[in-house]
């Protein structure tokens, strides 16, 4: 049989092919696609379009596969049940053929509430299996699904099918297989695989029933970007299969991407001696320049058939394309000079920049706005003279100073440009700022003259909010005078209205959980009102910072946070003393990371040694977070309450597996637990029932539910937290009516870009860390975060002077 | 039955906003027994809508009647008579009453008190569940008795889809994944072969897909 189409050819002249999916874009942008399929041209025998994939809306696969044609690699496009009846289906198939599309993935689609169109009516007038059948029925014998004949050229299309060996159940999922090669199925797909064992098992049971032979089965293959994704994959994404191992070495690794790549080549590697397995499918989610890099590395780079890709397509659709090509000619070069080099996706990086550059702008408007503030305040009370309470500021200048040397590999000079060219980008934001521009320049020049000695001084444009701490505690002292002269309630701009139309008080009060015993003890929660809405309710605690210390010494921390701690990182108590009295902790977090058995596995009694060490340096409330490991916590945690047990702390992290045991701790030790789930609203609430059903109250939980760092996840959690936080105020979800514990320093400072020299297009080093940090803690403040537990002194200091501004406004 | 559900209070107001006289007319059928449009139901609901016209300073006289069925005519034949005291219906049956009674009496503004939402059956005190679609040509002979159409969310007629985990369905994880029961009960049947015979496009005429369905029996006809 000639061979229906290029990926066909490779696959039956024996060869091991290897396929890529390329998502396209959610807009109109046909560079998008074009710009993917150049970078894996020349590494796939053909690219997998999606169709709509987690029901989101993007640009059809249809068309994106002429897209993809035109730039000369083959095309294999998805069609799903869900979005078309049979009438659509075979109208959309027969165009398709016509356009020179060669290759078919009939699958059944991910359901329609999984997308951003919920409230869609979901088709599925055919399952994937009816697809494949009636798509065998047109081109074998020439006749549509009702029986009537189809008359003159038939769609041609080598067909596919997916299978997941790791869904339940596991028996019948190669039998279904059989079901879909019956129906019309010649090559599969398969789910990512992650587990090779299970994977190879399926393939045992497809051999045995002489699946192998009738049709080819590609393995799925998926690079995991970031421990994050790999996580997010192993608890959200139903049939699918990530072993524990993966996610630990991808934890532990330095660079995520880099080992991302490495497993992906190493599963490839495996898949490759299963009998059977005739080639694989790369899905580099939002992640396509990694795709010839894996195939280089797997060794399957050049393809067996390269040169031949071209002209079957490329004479039906060049014509358009051409057209297309003058239009955009620069894009061409771009791409070639960006695949071969670069490990990170530029497009990436570039988002995430222009985020915290978004982000960096909305603060420092927020910053103009209490500089403002503050300037007038000072005008009112001091008769226009600068508050002259900066002397924590000084020495860390100088700290600056010293460590200049140190830097080795920079001379102080280049170090100077990069500071510079930051500034303008600040400075042109400043515009957007418009009427309050006059005052903060003002205050610039003030504080010039205040600090004469430093030039880096003129850095803090950005790091000019860490100053305002000093001038903001006067401020809290004349606080609500203050600002009330200025903030002008809302019942006044509002007056005429009724107040029920713009005031929507919460039904319920979250909980108010006490943290610590004593003087220093405080609360949060206890409030019945989205954060910060002041005007329409009641805020009972501001939201509060610890400071986190670590067991051992921390491995890995940027210099531009160890430099903070430099004396005391080896001894936790020290360490803890130094953020209570140097930087003002109102709280300190003791992690134990030391005690985590993938880690150095440290024992319960060096927990304890540590946690009586910090508790005798220091009188604020602690809170002791484990190593995150279920079994290993509940051991390490019941040595510690022992020690804590009239001292009063909070312990953590529970999860649903050790529940009873850590809960049934924290019950006889009166402590408040952090109960631990992974950014879901349900598995939330249901770990709060079972806490409560093993007895420890409500008021005793903080709840975490594990955050996203800027960039990394943050409007992932930001909008779970959201969720959270309306059902318990609005819709009386008493078990979520609990205070938010954010582990945010830990997520930030693991982030590849705080460990990322001073540079043009990233900035200063120690500037993007602290603003990761505080803008991390800010965003989630606003979706609701009680208590943060962050690391660095200046973001923290931003981050409580932000959160001061917030709750000044009443 | 039919289960339905009392339709949220300010939509009911909004309908019968500009009358002063309202019927809630509710049915012993269905509705009752799911505890939606019984007599209790109506009291409910009648005290509800006076009550909230009476804050807003419009006042509500209600009447309340509760028929043996809403869905044959001769149950509502009284209802002719009985309404010329009242500007409107809300009709706390089903959808079914709601248009017979716009079908019989088109003289009378009929609003429906409930939302209609399934066919259902109530495995447990407090709890409805959907376990038929209506689609008019029954798979259950082969399905082990349980419904793919009426209880997958993507109606699959071939087999789980690779969402199924641990026998839970990936839409919500509440509820089971009905072809795992279906592989279940059939395979502790020594039925499985069943599943591997190829179900074809399933034909939804008779689900509704071909105008409003309809059912005659001649020898039943009177006259």
């Amino acid at each position: 049989m000639e061979p229906r189409s290029h990926l066909h050819r490779v696959l039956s002249e024996g060869h091991f092919a290897v396929t890529a999916e390329i998502g396209p874009p959610k807009s109109a942008d046909g560079e998008v696609v074009r710009r993917k399929a150049r970078i894996l041209k020349g590494y796939v025998d053909a690219a997998n379009i999606t169709d709509c994939q987690t029901a989101i809306v993007r640009m059809s696969s249809i068309a994106s596969a002429v897209l993809v044609m035109a730039e000369g690699v083959e095309s294999v496009i998805q069609m799903t049940c869900r979005d078309r009846n049979r009438i659509g289906m075979q109208a959309d198939l027969l165009g398709a053929a016509a356009l020179g599309i060669r290759n078919l993935l009939c699958i059944t689609g991910d359901h329609q509430k999984f997308g951003n169109h919920p409230e869609a009516k979901g088709v599925f007038d055919l399952d994937s299996i009816q697809l494949l059948a009636m798509v065998r029925g047109m081109r074998d014998e020439g006749k549509f699904l009702c029986g009537e004949e189809l008359t003159g050229a038939r769609p041609e299309f080598f067909l596919g099918a997916a299978a997941n060996p790791f869904a339940d159940p596991f028996e019948f999922r190669v039998k279904r297989l059989e079901k879909k090669i019956r129906a019309g199925a010649e090559f599969i797909q398969t789910q990512i695989v992650y587990n090779v064992e299970r994977f190879r098992k399926f393939m045992e049971m497809a051999r045995d029933l002489g699946l192998t032979e009738k049709a080819y089965i590609l393995a799925g293959i998926t690079p995991p970007k970031s421990f994050g994704m790999a996580r997010y994959m192993k608890y959200f994404v139903p049939g699918l299969d990530v072993p524990d191992e993966i996610l630990k070495r991808l934890k532990e690794a330095k660079d995520k991407r880099e080992e991302g790549i490495n497993i992906a080549v190493e599963i490839i590697q495996q898949v490759r001696e299963i009998p059977g397995v005739a080639g694989v499918h790369i899905m580099a989610i939002e992640w396509e320049e990694a795709v010839p890099e894996i195939v280089k590395r797997a060794g399957l780079h050049p393809r067996p058939l390269e040169a031949e890709v071209r002209s079957p397509i490329a004479v039906e659709v060049e014509k358009p394309v051409e057209r297309v090509e003058v239009l955009a000619p620069p894009s061409e070069k771009v791409p070639e000079e960006v695949p071969p080099k670069l490990e990170i996706p530029v497009e990436a990086v570039k988002e995430v920049f222009s985020t915290v550059r978004s982000s960096m702008e909305a603060l420092r408007e927020g910053i103009n706005l209490l500089h403002d503030s503050l300037a007038r305040l000072e005008r009112a009370l001091l008769g226009g003279e600068v508050v002259p309470e900066e002397v924590p500021e000084v020495p860390r200048l100088e700290v600056k100073v010293e460590e200049k040397p140190v830097a080795e590999e920079k001379p102080p000079v280049e170090e100077k440009p990069p500071i510079e060219e930051a500034r303008p980008p600040a400075e042109e934001a400043k515009p957007e700022v418009k009427e309050e521009k006059p005052e903060p320049e003002a205050k610039k020049e003030e504080k010039v003259e205040a600090r004469v000695e430093e030039k880096p001084e003129e850095k803090p444009e950005e790091v000019k909010p860490e100053e305002k701490p000093a001038p903001a505690p006067p401020a809290e002292g004349v606080e609500l005078g203050g600002f009330s002269g200025e903030y002008r309630p809302l019942s006044e701009r509002a007056a005429g209205l009724p107040e029920d139309l713009y005031k929507e008080p919460g039904t319920a009060f979250i909980r108010e959980v006490e943290i610590g015993k004593g003087e220093k003890a405080f609360k949060v929660g206890g409030t019945n009102v989205l954060p910060f809405h002041l005007f329409e309710g009641e805020m009972r605690h501001e939201p509060r910072i610890a400071m986190e210390v670590l067991d051992v010494k921390p491995e890995g921390w940027p210099e531009s946070l160890t430099r903070y701690f430099a004396d005391v990182l080896d001894d936790p108590a020290a360490w803890a003393k130094k953020c209570v009295e140097t930087y003002g902790a109102e709280a300190v977090c003791i992690y134990l990371m030391g005690t985590d058995p993938n880690y150095l596995n440290l024992d319960a009694k060096h927990a304890r040694e540590v946690v009586e060490k910090v508790a005798e340096a220091v009188d604020v409330p602690l809170i002791v977070w484990g190593a995150g490991h279920a079994e290993k916590d509940v051991e390490v945690l019941r040595e510690v309450a022992e020690v804590l047990g009239d001292r009063g702390a909070v312990i953590g992290p529970v999860e649903e597996a050790n529940h009873r045991t850590i809960g049934a701790t924290a019950m006889g030790y009166g402590l408040p637990v952090v109960a631990s789930s992974p950014i879901d609203v349900n598995l939330a609430k249901q770990l709060n029932i079972l806490l409560e059903n093993v007895g420890v109250a409500l008021d005793k939980i903080l709840m975490d539910p594990s955050i996203g760092a800027l960039g990394y996840g943050l409007e992932y959690t930001y909008s779970v937290m959201e969720r959270i936080r309306l059902a318990a105020l609005y819709a009386q979800d008493d078990k979520l009516q609990v205070p938010f514990i954010c582990n945010v320093g830990r997520e930030v400072w693991k982030t590849k870009e705080v460990g990322l020299p001073s540079d043009d297009l990233l900035g200063d080093q120690e500037v993007r860390g602290i603003l990761m940090e505080a803008i991390t803690s800010v965003a989630l403040a606003l979706a609701g975060g009680d208590l943060f537990i962050m690391r660095h002194p200046k973001a923290i200091e931003l981050t409580r002077t932000i959160i001061r501004g917030l709750m000044q406004q009443n | 039955m039919i289960i339905a559900e009392r339709r949220p209070i300010p939509k009911v107001l909004k309908a019968i906003e500009p009358y002063e006289r309202v019927l809630v007319l509710g049915c012993r059928g269905c509705v009752a027994v799911c505890s939606a449009g019984g007599d209790r139901e109506v009291e409910t609901m009648a005290a509800a809508l006076r009550l909230a016209r009476k804050l807003s300073g419009r006042p509500l006289k209600t009447g309340e009647a509760t028929f043996i069925r809403q869905c044959d005519p001769e149950y509502l034949a009284p209802l002719k008579d009985m309404a010329r005291e009242y500007e409107a219906v809300v009709s706390m049956a089903c959808g079914v009453g709601v248009n017979l009674i716009a079908d019989l009496f088109p003289e009378i503004r009929v609003y429906p008190g409930v939302d209609t939402t399934f066919y259902g059956a109530n495995p447990a005190l407090g709890e409805w569940q959907e376990k038929c679609r209506g689609c008019g040509d029954c798979i259950l002979d082969v399905t082990g008795g349980l419904c793919p159409i009426a209880r997958c969310a993507k109606n699959l007629l071939n087999g789980p889809c690779g969402g199924s985990q641990g026998g839970r369905c990936e839409i919500r994880p509440e509820v089971p994944c009905v072809w795992h029961q279906i592989y279940e009960r059939l395979s502790a049947r020594g039925e499985l072969d069943r599943l591997m015979n190829f179900f074809p496009a399933k034909d939804w005429r008779p689900a509704g897909h071909g105008g409003p369905r309809e059912r005659v029996r001649e020898d039943l006809k009177m006259g």
